[in-house]
């Protein structure tokens, strides 16, 4: 039993890891809460239906597919709502609530051509898991894990050892000063976008492959990332730590009170670091401007 | 080497410069003083591409920059460092650096890091520190060597005394003139530490409510109290 709860600690831990880091490779650079991100998540697991299930395209196909055009929907809000908006000087409320508006917006157009009943993307029977020290895991679920280590690894060595890894980290600590150094900030908030979407697309195909889809499926999942990265401070590491600490809450919590509490807990762990420690695990005291 | 002619332009829709015009030769030191909200920065991030210009035109050596990008006027040799000695504060020394050659090659990157090792050891030594932990001299350095790693032509310091403590204003102004001879960069030098400034200038314009007051050698300054409390007032 206690196992099984490690390795559900593990699982969710990687889930949060994977969905956090990628809106805080969009927060850093933006300052401003893009829950739009919650759209471009679920549609990674519908654009892999649409190709596998509706088109008949390979399984590897459909993947690679739906990663690219979660990548471009990212990549296209950026392009055709906020940009714009920062160019007239929006203030990041504003940011905010057009981002709100798209994300309904969008959950409407998913919910309008799907439907809003569950969709699978699994194929052949449910099939036991593996046992591994006791305890039943799934293929798809190690994936899970799998990936959200290689990830953090890969961006960790993006941001540390390349050119435009450092120029990202440039424009989210002094995005004018970083203009003045020649680095086109647009261009790296649009980078942003490009490695957050991504990611968030192939998190969302990695969720619809262990517990299926529904169109709403990605602003829960995105609270959770927006958490872990709070209680995080914003850098990839500390997100990890958040995340482990918010898997293992949620599910050992659940050996005392029910878990439909499970999301009350990650909020009242957000809530005693915002109060404690609101920098975070790593993080820099929050700035007056950031929304 | 620049000539700021007849430059007009500000934010949003309020002007701030009308008619501007400059000279500021190869080799020389120029200072810019006045009051505070005279739009003595306003001029530098014009110059620098920053602000785009309104009406007039700006030439370096010789061509336009009026349309420049920041991107492209740093490679034609004309770089800013702005208010206050910002860094990266966030990143480390090296980092820093690396940021301030962003449009260099590698090659060119590394050279030009060494000779800012060189031209400040201190750095040498802090290189893996976090920028916002140095001491305000130091951050000094690392703002100045950041400006110098893409070999500029013209350096454009805004108001590179502030937030500095008094005993360190003497060395820093050396600095200046060291980097001015050794490396032969023209400085273009917004300040509001008026003795200090036409101590090292070759040249002195004041701006006042965003036009020029007063353009002459410091000399014509140093001593007439009078005539500088005119020109801050």
């Amino acid at each position: 039993m206690f196992q099984q709860y490690i390795f559900n600690t593990l699982i969710t831990s990687s889930l949060y890891s994977i969905i956090g880091i990628s809106f805080a490779i969009i927060y850093r650079t933006t300052r401003f809460l893009h829950f739009t991100h919650a759209v471009v998540f679920t549609s990674g697991a519908y654009f892999t239906f649409l190709f596998y299930k509706l088109f008949g395209f390979s399984i590897y196909f459909s993947i690679t597919l739906a990663i690219i055009f979660s990548l471009l929907l990212g990549c296209l809000i950026e392009k055709s709502i906020y940009k714009p908006l920062r160019k007239k000087q929006a203030s990041s409320m504003i940011l905010l609530l057009a981002s709100l508006g798209i994300y309904i917006l969008l959950q409407n157009l998913i919910s309008m051509i799907f439907g809003d009943d569950t969709k699978s993307i699994r194929s052949g029977v449910v099939k036991e898991g593996i046992n591994i020290l006791g305890a039943r895991i799934t293929p798809i679920q190690i994936i899970i894990i799998i990936t959200s280590v290689i990830v953090t690894i890969l961006l960790l060595l993006f941001l540390k050892k390349t050119k435009t890894g450092k120029a990202m980290k440039a424009v989210a600590n002094d995005v004018e000063l970083a203009n003045i150094s020649g680095i086109s900030s647009n261009r790296v908030i649009l980078i942003s976008f490009a490695i957050g979407s991504a990611l968030a697309g192939l998190a969302g195909i990695l969720v619809a492959f262990d517990v299926d889809m529904t169109p709403t499926m990605g602003m829960n999942t995105l609270m959770m990332g927006v958490v872990a990265m709070i209680v995080g401070g914003n850098n990839i590491k500390g997100i990890v730590c958040a995340a482990l600490l918010l898997g293992f809450a949620q599910n050992f919590g659940v050996w005392y009170i029910s878990s439909q509490w499970q999301d009350a807990i990650a909020f009242v762990i957000l809530i005693i670091f915002l109060l404690f420690k609101p920098e975070g695990f790593y993080g820099k005291k929050l700035r007056k401007q950031s929304v | 080497m620049l000539e700021i002619k007849n430059l007009e332009t500000g934010y949003g829709k309020k002007q701030v410069l009308f008619d501007v015009s400059m000279n500021i030769s190869e080799g020389e030191i120029v200072g810019i003083i006045g009051p505070n909200g005279a739009g003595k920065s306003t001029i530098l991030k014009a110059v620098s591409g920053i602000l785009t210009i309104w009406n007039g035109d700006i030439l370096f050596k010789g061509n336009s920059i009026k349309k420049n990008s920041i991107a492209e006027n740093i490679k034609s040799g004309l770089t800013f460092a702005p208010q206050g000695n910002r860094v990266f504060d966030e990143l480390t020394v090296k980092d820093n650096l690396d940021l301030g050659g962003y449009l260099l090659s590698k090659n060119e990157l590394k050279d030009r890091i060494e000779q800012a090792f060189e031209t400040f050891p201190i750095l040498k030594k802090r290189s893996k520190q976090i920028a916002g932990k140095l001491s305000g001299g130091e951050q000094q350095m690392l703002a100045l060597a950041r400006a110098l790693i893409p070999n500029p032509k013209l350096l454009l310091l805004d108001e590179p005394s502030l937030g500095l403590a008094p005993n360190l204003l003497n060395d820093v102004f050396e600095k200046f003139v060291d980097i001015n001879k050794t490396f032969g960069v023209s400085m273009l030098i917004v300040e509001q530490k008026v003795n200090k400034i036409i101590k090292i200038s070759d040249k002195i314009y004041s701006i006042k409510l965003g036009k020029v007051a007063f353009e002459g050698k410091p000399k014509e300054l140093i001593g007439y109290k009078e005539k500088l409390k005119d020109l801050f007032l």
